[in-house]
């Protein structure tokens, strides 16, 4: 599984830093390591929102709170 | 004559502790056919020092670059001069070095710690004439540059940096070449190799100079051209007519900016390998696009760039540790102040609606504004800027 989170400007004053932080240790708390592959990406268009995070091919909007709830409900149940 | 290089200077100062003022005083005069620094410095500390080398320094970089001669100046300096009270003298040591079209160096020194030269980063023991003019023993050099030459010029606060704290003698001439030898670096700038003395001076007197102290660099190097684009074109029918233009550049190509990223990838054929790591966490991680030599993000990468710079330029950055960090902004920042001579900006004048939201701090305005000071900033540090705008 690959996540990919926008480090575009707008997205990076929304907190991208936070998100990729909690989301590899969340993964690293989980050994999953080697099973999810996380990358950056430039700007996907869909700035008015919150940082703009994929998950295979799935956009998802995260706020740095909400990162803990998209791992529970999105993340793990697709490993 | 011409020939590849070009001349640089910069120079750092502290005070005395407790001194508002600078008693030492550093004028450069850069010129088509020449580049003359001058430091000099004022008996005594305080108000009346900084006026007695303000004065000299500006009479003999003024006179030097006129083409008069050292006698002149020297005469003209001794009936200028108020002369002290106490003292009864009117007096400031100075040291001149001048590059005459890149090629020809010139030292005037009178009573100053000796210039010390690095040619190749080993210490140059270079020819010296002396002679007395208006009772004053001046000594005289002129030798032929080469590149990577690099010129140290101080006042005395240097070598007395430390005395009966680090060490009995203070920091002797032949450890300040030590050390400006074991840091020497050919891509070190000018302001970069001062400030690297001076904090290290600054070190020795444990945060409380007994002296001003002023380190004054020329340094001789090849021109090196950096080009950098930002922001996408107003009309996207320009976008190839930028591309065009940027990469026929000669030199290093920056490319900031998501879309601006974007545009280049496709231009070139080639797809933007982003990174995640955050060798800074204020700064967006940098990506890579082959033919490219950096690929960051924009505005808030640039916005840091502009305050590296303006620390950098104003002495309160003395370490300047942008020159080894591996953040986005430290590594623009290493390009434009140390490696460029000539700075080619390629701006786009697209509003980015994603900038357009209230919340953020970022608006087109801010993007131009934030490349006229950068390329303000840049001016004062010798640079050759030009901007151009799509």
């Amino acid at each position: 599984m690959k996540i990919t989170i926008c480090i575009g400007s707008s997205c990076h004053l929304k907190g991208s830093h936070q998100i990729v932080e909690q989301l590899e240790s969340l993964i690293k708390a989980n050994n999953l390591g080697d099973k999810v592959e996380m990358a950056g990406r430039f700007c996907m268009g869909d700035c008015m929102n919150g940082v703009c995070v994929t998950l295979d091919e799935e956009k998802f909007s995260l706020k740095p709170e909400d990162v803990n709830t998209f791992f529970e409900k999105e993340v793990l149940p697709r490993v | 004559m011409t020939n590849n290089l070009c001349t640089e200077a910069g120079y750092i100062s502290l005070n005395k502790h407790g001194e508002q003022l600078c008693g030492d005083r550093v004028e450069i005069v850069d010129k088509d056919d020449a580049c003359i620094l001058v430091l000099a410095d004022g008996l005594g500390s305080g108000v009346k020092a900084n006026i007695l080398s303000t004065l000299t320094s500006k009479i003999i970089s003024t006179m030097v670059a006129g083409g008069m001669p050292i006698e002149e100046c020297i005469n003209t300096i001794a009936s200028t001069l108020p002369v002290c009270k106490v003292r009864q003298v009117a007096y400031s040591t100075f040291s001149v070095v001048r590059i005459l079209n890149n090629t020809l160096a010139e030292l005037i020194q009178f009573d100053n710690p000796d210039v010390i030269v690095l040619r190749d980063g080993q210490r140059f023991q270079y020819p010296v004439t002396t002679r007395v003019v208006s009772g004053k023993t001046i000594h005289e050099s002129r030798f032929p540059v080469q590149e990577n030459d690099v010129f140290i010029a101080m006042s005395d606060g240097a070598p007395f940096a430390g005395v009966g704290v680090e060490f009995n003698y203070g920091w002797q001439r032949d450890n300040i070449i030590d050390f400006a030898e074991a840091n020497y670096h050919p891509d070190n700038s000018a302001k970069y190799v001062a400030a690297n003395i001076v904090d290290e001076c600054n070190r020795l007197y444990h945060g409380e100079p007994g002296d001003d102290t002023t380190v004054a660099v020329v340094r001789i190097r090849a021109r090196q051209s950096v080009n950098l684009v930002i922001g996408p074109p107003a009309d996207p029918a320009n976008d190839v007519k930028m591309m065009n233009l940027f990469f026929s550049k000669e030199g290093e190509k920056i490319v900031c900016g998501g879309t601006t990223s974007n545009i280049a990838s496709r231009y070139l054929g080639k797809p933007i390998i982003p990174t995640l790591d955050y060798p800074d966490p204020e700064v967006p991680p940098i990506s890579k696009i082959e033919g490219v030599d950096l690929v960051t993000e924009g505005v808030v990468t640039l916005s840091k760039v502009l305050k590296l710079g303006q620390a950098f330029l104003d002495g309160t950055d003395t370490s300047a540790d942008w020159t080894s960090k591996k953040d986005g902004a430290s590594l623009i920042a290493k390009e434009l102040f140390e490696k460029a001579t000539d700075i080619n900006f390629f701006v786009g004048r697209a509003i980015n609606p994603a900038h357009q939201n209230p919340d953020l701090p970022i608006t087109f305005g801010i993007k131009i504004q934030l490349i006229n000071s950068l390329a303000e900033c840049l001016k004062k540090m010798g640079k050759r800027i030009k901007v151009s705008f799509f």
